[in-house]
Order: C-alpha cells, then sequence, then structure tokens
C-alpha cells in the first residue's frame, strides 16, 4: 500500500466501541476498528468473541454505550441503520439474511428501498455478478438454498451501489465450491472499488484474501496485522487457526 | 411463538371474551324465514355482510401485530370513534349535518390521524425507551378504557343511527333478501379488503410493510426506515377501523362501546387466521362472522359471539398456526 493510500481519510473507523444487549453486560469492551478505501478486512476470532455484535454496532442495528463511528470522517455513531444504507453501506447478517415470504424481485427492490428509480439499472448490475437471480425473479426467497439466498442478499446489498460493504459469515454452512464462489464474487466486489470488512469463521481462507485483518476475543481487540503477518503469527496460528495450519 | 408473546395473546383473549360474551350481542336474529334453506341462505349473506366489516377492522389490528407485536386492546375503540365521529358531523343536534358520504370521508381521515397520534405520541417513545410487550399490552388497556369513557361522555349511551339510508325497502336475492344500503356496504368493504391486498402487494410500501412484519432489523439494515413504515400501519390501522366503524353504524347502530364489543370478533378473526397475517385475518374474520351469524338459525343470538369464540379454539387445537398462518420455522 502506498503512503498516499494510508493518509486518505478512513471509509470505516470505530474507535474504543462499547456496546452489548443485556443492560450491564458489555460483549464489546473497547473495540477498535478500520476499513481503508479500497480494502478488504477481516475479523476473526473464537465463537463468542463478539464480530458479529461489532458489525452490528457499528451499523447502528445496536446501541453503541461508548466510542465512536465514523464514515469518511463523520460521526454516525447509533444512527439509525437505514441511514447507513443512505450513506453509502451495505450489510449482510449472518443470520436470516434475505425476507422469506418475498420474491427475489421483491427483496431486490427493497435493496434499493430508499432509490426506487434505480431499481433496474441496479438490478440488471447485481444479476451480472450473481447470475442465477436473473431467472429467479419470480421465486420466493424463502425456497432458496442457503447458498443462493447468501447470494441473494449480497446482491441486496449491493443495490444501493454501497462503497463499504459489510459481510457475516458470508461463506458459513456452504458447501466449499459455493465457499470458492464467495470469495470470489467478494474479491470482483472488491476490485469495482468497494471496501469490504468481513467478519469469517473460514480464518485461514478469510486472511488470505484480505488486506488486513483483527483478531477478536472476549470483545477487544487481541491482534491486528496484514493478513499474511497474522497468517503466520505464532500465538495467532496456536489460539485461533488451530495448530494444523503449520502444516502448510 | 416467543412464551411472553403467548402470555399476551391469552391474557388479551380472556380480558376481551368476558364483557362480550356476558353482553348483548349486537347481530339480529334471522328473521323466521318460509324455509330452512331461505333462513340458512339469509344468514349466509348476513354472516359475509358481517365478516367482511370484521374483516376491514381486524387487518390494521392484524399488521399492527405484524410489524410491532402489539396486541392493541384499543383497536375497537378507534372502531367506535370512526362510527361516533362520523355521526357526529351527520346526525348529531350540535354537528353541522353533513352528508353521510363526506361525514363518512372525514370520519376515516380522523381515525387515521389518531392511529398516527397514539404510535408518534405514545407508542413510538415507549419503544425507544424499550418497554417490554406486556407492559405496553397494559399500556393498550388503558388507553382503551380512556378512550372509551372519553366516548361515552362525549356521546353518552343512547344507541343512534345516521342521517341517511336508515329505512330502506329490501330487494329479493331468491329466498332471501338484502336492503340496497347493506349490499353498497358490502360491496364497498370487499372493494376495500382488495384494496388492500393490492397495496400490500403491488406497492412500493406494501412491500415494505411486509419486510417489516418478517424482520424488522432486516428491514432496517436494508435501508427502510422503519419507523416511518410503522407509522403508515398505524394510520392505516386507523383509517381501517373507523371505516369499518361506520360501516358497522350503518347495517346496525352507533353505539358508544360497539367497538369493544366487536373486539372479541376482531381478534377471533385475527388468531383464526393467523397472527400478523393480513390475508389471514381477511379470511379469519369472513369465517367467524358468517360462524357466528349462521349460529343464530339453530341457538338464541346472544350466544352468537360465544360460537365463534368456540370456532377459534376448536380451529386452534387443531392448526395452532392458524388457517393461513405458517408453521414456526425451526432451525
Ligand atoms: N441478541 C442477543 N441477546 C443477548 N446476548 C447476545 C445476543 N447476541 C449475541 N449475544 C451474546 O454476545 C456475545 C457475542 O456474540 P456474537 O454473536 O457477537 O459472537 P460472534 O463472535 O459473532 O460469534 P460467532 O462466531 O459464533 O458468530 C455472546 O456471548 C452472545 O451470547
Ligand atoms: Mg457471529
Amino acid at each position: 500500500m502506498s503512503a498516499d493510500e494510508q493518509e486518505q481519510e478512513p471509509v470505516l473507523a470505530a474507535d474504543d466501541i462499547v456496546a452489548g444487549y443485556v443492560p450491564g453486560v458489555d460483549v464489546l469492551r473497547g473495540c477498535s476498528i478500520e476499513v481503508r478505501p479500497g480494502e478488504v478486512v477481516g475479523v476473526i476470532g473464537p465463537n463468542g468473541a463478539g464480530k458479529s455484535t461489532l458489525v452490528k454496532a457499528v451499523f447502528g442495528l445496536l446501541r453503541v454505550r461508548g466510542g465512536t463511528v465514523h464514515l469518511r470522517g463523520e460521526e454516525v455513531t447509533n444512527r439509525p441503520a437505514h441511514e447507513l444504507v443512505r450513506r453509502g453501506v451495505g450489510y449482510v447478517p449472518q443470520l436470516q439474511n434475505v425476507f422469506p415470504a418475498l420474491t427475489v424481485e421483491e427483496n431486490l427492490r427493497m435493496g434499493v428501498y430508499l432509490r426506487p428509480k434505480a431499481y433496474a439499472r441496479r438490478a440488471t448490475a447485481v444479476e451480472e455478478l450473481f447470475p442465477l437471480l436473473a431467472d429467479r425473479r419470480g421465486q420466493k426467497a424463502g425456497a432458496m438454498s442457503g447458498g443462493e439466498r447468501q447470494m441473494l442478499a449480497m446482491a441486496r446489498a449491493l443495490m444501493m451501489e454501497p462503497q463499504l460493504l459489510l459481510l457475516d459469515e458470508p461463506s458459513a454452512g456452504l458447501s466449499p465450491l459455493h465457499q470458492d464462489h464467495v470469495f470470489d464474487r467478494c474479491r470482483m466486489i472488491n476490485s469495482a472499488g468497494v471496501a469490504v470488512l468481513m467478519v469469517e469463521q473460514n480464518a485461514r481462507r478469510c486472511l488470505q484474501i484480505c488486506d488486513r485483518g483483527y483478531v477478536l476475543d472476549q470483545g477487544r481487540n487481541a491482534h491486528t496485522g496484514t493478513g499474511t503477518a497474522l497468517l503466520h503469527d505464532e500465538k495467532v496460528i496456536e489460539l485461533y487457526l488451530g495448530t494444523l495450519a503449520r502444516v502448510r | 411463538m416467543r412464551p411472553q408473546r403467548k402470555f399476551v395473546l391469552a391474557l388479551a383473549l380472556v380480558l376481551v371474551s368476558v364483557p362480550a360474551l356476558s353482553a348483548r350481542a349486537q347481530g339480529e336474529a334471522v328473521p323466521r324465514g318460509p324455509t330452512f334453506g331461505a333462513r340458512a341462505l339469509q344468514a349466509l349473506i348476513d354472516g359475509i355482510q358481517f365478516g367482511v366489516i370484521i374483516a376491514i377492522t381486524s387487518v390494521g389490528l392484524s399488521l399492527i401485530f405484524g410489524t410491532i407485536h402489539l396486541i392493541n386492546f384499543a383497536h375497537g375503540e378507534f372502531v367506535t370513534i370512526g362510527a361516533t365521529f362520523a355521526f357526529y358531523l351527520n346526525a348529531a343536534a350540535a354537528g353541522p349535518g353533513w352528508h353521510l358520504i363526506p361525514a363518512a370521508v372525514a370520519a376515516v381521515a380522523f381515525g387515521a390521524l389518531l392511529g398516527g397520534a397514539v404510535e408518534r405520541g405514545l407508542w413510538r417513545p415507549l419503544r425507544a425507551r424499550g418497554t417490554g410487550l406486556i407492559n405496553m399490552f397494559i399500556v393498550t388497556i388503558g388507553l382503551s378504557l380512556l378512550l372509551r369513557h372519553l366516548v361515552l361522555v362525549l356521546y353518552g349511551t343512547r344507541p343512534a343511527s345516521f342521517a341517511q339510508y336508515d329505512i330502506q325497502s329490501t330487494i329479493g336475492l331468491g329466498p332471501a333478501s338484502i336492503t340496497p344500503r347493506d349490499l353498497t356496504v358490502t360491496l364497498l368493504a370487499v372493494l376495500v379488503l382488495l384494496g388492500i391486498a393490492m397495496l400490500l402487494q403491488k406497492t412500493r410500501i406494501g412491500t415494505a410493510v411486509r419486510a417489516v412484519s418478517a424482520n424488522r432489523d432486516l428491514a432496517e439494515a436494508t435501508g427502510i426506515d422503519v419507523q416511518r413504515v410503522v407509522l403508515f400501519v398505524w394510520m392505516l390501522g386507523g383509517g381501517l377501523a373507523a371505516l369499518g366503524g361506520v360501516f358497522f353504524g350503518l347495517v346496525e347502530i352507533v353505539t358508544w362501546d360497539m367497538g369493544f364489543k366487536l373486539l372479541l370478533l376482531m381478534f377471533a378473526g385475527v388468531i383464526l387466521g393467523g397472527l400478523g397475517s393480513a390475508y389471514g385475518a381477511m379470511a379469519g374474520s369472513l369465517v367467524i362472522g358468517v360462524v357466528a351469524q349462521m349460529s343464530t338459525l339453530w341457538f338464541p343470538v346472544d350466544l352468537q359471539y360465544a360460537w365463534a369464540l368456540l370456532v377459534l379454539i376448536v380451529v386452534l387445537l387443531v392448526r395452532p398456526q392458524g388457517i393461513l398462518g405458517q408453521a414456526e420455522r425451526v432451525g
């Protein structure tokens, strides 16, 4: 990365985030994360570390109790999620990421709810990325397989032409072939200029395609570094990647 | 369904059943026709008419439950307020004496504003403070009492009819008959129901209502302003309840507690059809209306609400998710 790029204002900067679900119990206890323009950033960590919670807090789906969130320099802490969508953030949740009772087309239309006139143009664009959706416009999303739903959810999140895409475990529960497909699409989306923040269980795969990675543990940043550095960090291997990772 | 929701639901049913069952029913006994077949046909026609009016009022109840999981115990009062407001404009001694049609339109607008006002002034602030569903439900009971007694003070206890379309000669329908007024009300009600279906199915805001009902967080994350959609649902529900009140006041009579008595049947329709499903509420209400009227063929008219409740219990034992409801998905 050039020095010039490092000077650039981060697309997303979350500082010292404290958040939780139950009053008095903080799941995140001072977590910081940054995404710079054009980057793919990975977040890994054990189950329950607070990865999904971090994404939800950043995106305004969960109340932030402390710390700040900035989008391209503007503070958006605790703004409602639909406002972040308007400001160019797309989000694909880990679970329940489509509206099952709505058709594929209706799901996509909801994706562009704030800008209905853009539907036709955007639908063509995302169907180019996910061709299977074109033949399924009239089908109920609830009748799709997990992998197909993931595609639809990503397509829906891309409808507003976001500059930042938040993906919570996009490859979870998918066959290796579908996982490849999802990671491929992430790269394609990123090469079109969209910054990507990706939470992944599949830590090794994730770090391989990431510019930088964060390791989260018990609601705090445990390690930070470039994808490759984390991939070869003894401590990270020991704790999060599993000793099998060393075999490679 | 989460236990909390089940509890609120059970409580709502008990609360609404007791007064409704002890009160005199509002429907009329089917006149002794020449043959049983003729009387049955008459009861069916009356039942459909009753059912579509219940459906108009219960769609809003169902949509409100679908979007924010709140059982609006005060929904019956929206019905009463619609009818009494139209009565004031149309036939009250102190009122301006408008024709019923503009009075009805104004009542619907008033109902929508009232729905919007309680959402903005009450429910939204309560939700923002994280008030639990049970507490919110208790607030709706309080609101219901408050509004009902406000109507009592302003309107009084005397049942009354609108100034127009009161006495009419009937048109024959084979062995049965219907007044032009009742026929018009029924057809209008059906048109309104079709309109709601179109709205939900074909328009942007309607699709958003369905999206919010399916998954609130995902709707917000998709870029839908969920609070705006909820406001829309309250205004739609308030307006429809008021319209149902005017229709009910037309085919029956306007009273200060008409909506509260109707609430049991609205609930029954909503639950029967599958909680939160607008089409389910329509279908369920139609069934309830027909059952309530058909029961008068064999049983005293005062028991007609009890039969509606019985049907509800039987259907729920056989198909707990309601007629059109989806079984709760596991996994
Ligand atoms: N809706 C919720 N209500 C209460 N607690 C929650 C809720 N969601 C998550 N938690 C708690 O917050 C903690 C962090 O959860 P989170 O989902 O962020 O973990 P994660 O890192 O994404 O885990 P995974 O890898 O399993 O997805 C967990 O202890 C979990 O029990
Ligand atoms: Mg998670």
